[in-house]
């Protein structure tokens, strides 16, 4: 029999030694998990870049597909309570014409429907059926300068979230005020919220009522995103 | 196969392919079972969690972090892996083949039946590992790669799918281990692992 430096008892010894040390650090590493997501997001960030085609429209699913059911509610603070007469969506910032619109006017533009998956970070999705203007349209309204790259979203409950110009473009990003066929309920974003098939729940801010356009983003990227979260999101 | 026999040889490739896939796959499990407990994928909120123990990345976020670092090791790692075994012609002798299968039919050879059901339980990995990735990347980007969400029904059946590698593969990673040692002994082991 052949002598072995690493006997079969010391390989199980070790290897039981080094998996609980994996698995015992795997509950501690809040330390690695902040470092490991600087190192690789931005490659992250570029493969979705360039995944992205805003021109490109995600399909869609039959209105028989919408599940009603699945859309949980998540709020990050409490639920403001908007007058619908007397709100305005601003958007300013980086713009030859800022806008202070009406939900009447907003109405009153070309309506977009779409049945799309909303799938939120945590790792659940609910078919949606979403109703709105194009939010493409509203920034064309607005006419941005050249040098726009990036747009911030307000929300009546001091949410905040930013996103790439690109994604606001795409033909599917809405700012919904109807879902599944009804009026948007309040605890789903009333009057006005982002929807989109093409982001996170979480980048799809409920109650949004100012909407900034910006060169560069700053050091706020959006409610979750300072707390760790990725920022660009993309599905 | 006797324990007296002539050393085990693994070319230094296998043994690089080997030990980051199986690095890489711990990290992808537990991160990926952190990303599950904020909605377990049975029960949803309700559901039963994971126990911390078990977990990479302390919460979401980091799972997330995790589970999307990790992910390239792996994925590279395993197309590396296949370009290798396609360039070196490996694959025709180092994968179970009709060979395998008659023994275990015909075969009185104990240590031949070891060897024959080894080979069928780690080439069965790979399809999995696969399956873990095309499925994970219908998570990961379902707006881009719809027809992969499609293909597995619905989100659900998808989620499920996904989660289901984890346990499909300990399995058979566990059998792996315990056959490779059952035919090659200590010999077989330290082939794959010993740096030289």
């Amino acid at each position: 029999m052949l002598t072995s430096p690493f006997s079969r008892r010391r390989f199980l010894q070790l290897s039981g030694i080094s998996g609980t040390g994996l698995l015992l650090g795997g509950c501690s590493l809040p330390i690695f998990e902040g470092a490991v997501g600087r190192a690789f997001e931005p490659l992250n960030q570029r493969v979705e870049e360039l995944l992205f085609n805003p021109q490109k429209p995600v399909p869609e699913f039959p209105l028989s597909a919408i599940e009603p059911d699945r859309l949980i509610i998540n709020t990050f603070r409490s639920t403001p309570i908007i007058e619908p007469t007397d709100f305005r969506l601003i958007i300013r910032g980086e713009v030859e014409q800022p806008l202070s619109l009406s939900l009447q006017e907003i109405q009153q533009m070309p309506r977009t429907s779409m049945v799309i998956r909303h799938v939120c970070v945590e790792g659940w999705a609910a078919i949606v059926q979403w109703g709105g203007v194009r939010l493409s349209e509203l920034i064309q309204r607005a006419t941005p300068k050249a040098n726009v790259r990036y747009v911030y979203f307000e929300s009546a409950d001091d949410y905040y979230e930013s996103w790439d110009l690109r994604s606001c473009l795409h033909p599917q990003t809405l700012l919904a005020y109807q879902k599944n066929g009804q009026p948007l309920s309040i605890e789903n974003g009333a009057p006005l919220r982002l929807a989109a098939p093409t982001k996170l729940g979480y980048k799809q801010s409920k109650w949004v009522t100012r909407i900034t356009l910006v060169n560069q983003l700053l050091p706020q990227r959006g409610y979750w995103e300072d707390q760790g979260y990725e920022w660009f999101a993309g599905l | 196969m006797s324990s007296t026999g002539q050393p085990f040889h693994q070319a230094l490739a296998a043994k690089i392919f080997h030990g980051v896939n199986l690095v890489s796959l711990l990290l992808m499990m537990t991160s990926g079972l952190q990303i599950y407990n904020a909605n377990p994928v049975f029960g949803g909120r309700e559901g039963l969690p994971i126990p911390g123990l078990f977990v990479l990345g302390g919460w979401l976020a980091g799972g997330r972090h995790w589970h999307f670092a990790a992910m390239w090791f792996f994925a590279l790692n395993l197309l590396g892996y296949g370009v290798y075994i396609l360039v070196t012609r490996r694959w025709r002798h180092r994968f179970f083949t009709g060979k395998d299968i008659k023994a275990l039919q015909s075969s009185k050879n104990n240590k031949r039946r070891s060897y024959a059901w080894h080979r069928i339980v780690y080439t069965a990995i790979i399809p999995f590992l696969l399956l873990a990735i095309l499925s994970g990347l219908g998570m990961y980007k379902p707006a881009q790669f719809p027809w992969i969400v499609e293909m597995f029904g619905d989100w659900q059946a998808l989620r499920i799918v996904h989660f289901a590698t984890v346990p499909i593969v300990l399995i058979f990673a566990t059998l792996h281990s315990l056959l490779g040692l059952k035919v090659g002994g200590d010999r077989l082991i330290n082939s794959m692992f010993q740096w030289r």
